[in-house]
């Protein structure tokens, strides 16, 4: 087992970042991530970038960004975390603002809005398997189908609000999930 | 529908009203910011109109296709909404809706970071995380609807979708691929919307 390098700086924790955005254009953020944090610049061990990446996912924002924020409040508290951020955002969202600029001059024009019209369905495709890529993990389990054809019905059919329904929600399902003391009792509802 | 009331970016109460919206949406965002796309919808199309429908389907694919994180759309929809004065304004708006949207979440995340220790074994936190579960999967099946809706008109449009999605779900391949044909098909005139 290799030893961690000294903890990074605000510079370094920029630059760091950036690079995994800049490795990820194509696709596969956390694995880049784990490649450069981890293996290249030796920040975290292995198991410091796992608790990371649960808490990047457990907390609300998207999680490479979470990520990013997390590995920079580990080492620098909240400006370290402010340093990560600009690092990971950096080039990627310069670049989409370039994209943004073209589109709004160019959408009007016919040829270009066939073009988008085809995207576009692609990118809806992409949309509808979201749902799909995380259904497996809750096959066996028919509260949380339950639950989850409830939020559905709420947001797709009745127009329920996103705000409302996960404060109503949530504290639903949070109890129903509570940790209880005999662990089968979760396994096996009654 | 909502009556569509445009916004005009010289009123103060209804940026600061439209800033405290996206505040709000970053503490919403479960399962990494896909969640928020039909409130996006919502907002940027029938609250305020700053967008069309077509183009909010238009900006979706394009921060799908572009590389970072898709979240990014917020920046867009920014830009969108303050289009009409200038590409200046465009790029302001847009830098302070993406900032808007990151910063509670951001936040939140630092607190985590500092507090993890504490928050690991707590009940609250496996009651959060086995809880919000299956509403993000009943969110994420409504984003997928809405956005099906909002893209395609007509049976061509439709059939690529579900392609797509199965592609998605049964091969490793980069969606860019998929993009890319979809996107000759509909400049052969294939797709219409």
């Amino acid at each position: 087992m290799t030893p961690l390098a000294p903890p990074p700086n605000h510079r370094e924790l920029l630059i760091g970042m950036a690079q995994v955005a800049l490795s990820s254009f194509g696709g596969g953020l956390s694995a880049w991530s784990q490649r450069i944090v981890v293996e290249q610049r030796r920040w975290l061990s292995d198991e410091e970038f796992l608790t990371g990446l649960t808490v990047a996912r457990l907390f609300p924002g998207p999680n490479q960004i979470n990520m990013a924020v997390y590995i920079g409040a580990h080492f620098k508290g909240l400006s370290g975390a402010m340093a990560a951020l600009c690092g990971i955002l950096l080039i990627p969202f310069s670049l989409l603002m370039l994209l943004g600029l073209i589109y709004f001059q160019v959408h009007q024009i016919p040829a270009v809005d066939r073009v988008l019209a085809g995207v576009v369905a692609a990118a809806a495709g992409m949309a509808l398997s979201m749902g799909f890529k995380i259904l497996g993990s809750y096959w066996r389990d028919p509260v949380a189908l339950g639950l989850a054809a409830a939020t559905f019905v709420a947001l797709a059919v009745a127009q329920v609000r996103l705000i409302p329904l996960v404060l109503v929600a949530g504290p639903v399902a949070m109890a129903w999930y509570w940790p209880r003391p005999g662990a089968k009792a979760r396994e096996a509802p009654p | 529908m909502a009556a569509c009331m445009p916004l005009s970016l010289g009123d103060w109460s209804q940026l600061l009203e439209v800033i405290g919206t996206f505040l709000s949406l970053s503490l919403f965002s479960l399962g990494g910011g896909n969640t928020l796309l039909s409130e996006y919808h919502h907002l940027s199309v029938e609250q305020y109109c700053w967008l069309t429908s077509a183009q909010f389907a238009d900006l979706y694919a394009l921060a799908e296709a572009a590389p970072g994180p898709s979240s990014m759309i917020v920046g867009l929809l920014g830009m969108g909404a303050a289009w009409r004065e200038g590409p200046f304004w465009g790029l302001f708006s847009a830098y302070a809706a993406e900032l808007a949207v990151l910063l509670p979440s951001t936040l939140l995340m630092v607190m985590a970071c500092l507090s993890w220790n504490r928050l690991r074994d707590s009940p609250w936190r496996l009651a959060f995380e086995r809880g919000m579960g299956p509403i993000t999967l009943g969110i994420l099946f409504a984003v997928g609807v809405k956005i099906l809706q909002t893209s395609n008109h007509g049976l061509p449009a439709y059939a690529v979708s579900m392609a797509v999605c199965v592609l998605m779900l049964r091969t490793r391949l980069s969606p860019l691929w998929f993009m890319a044909v979809a996107g000759m098909l509909g400049g052969f005139g294939v797709i219409n919307r």
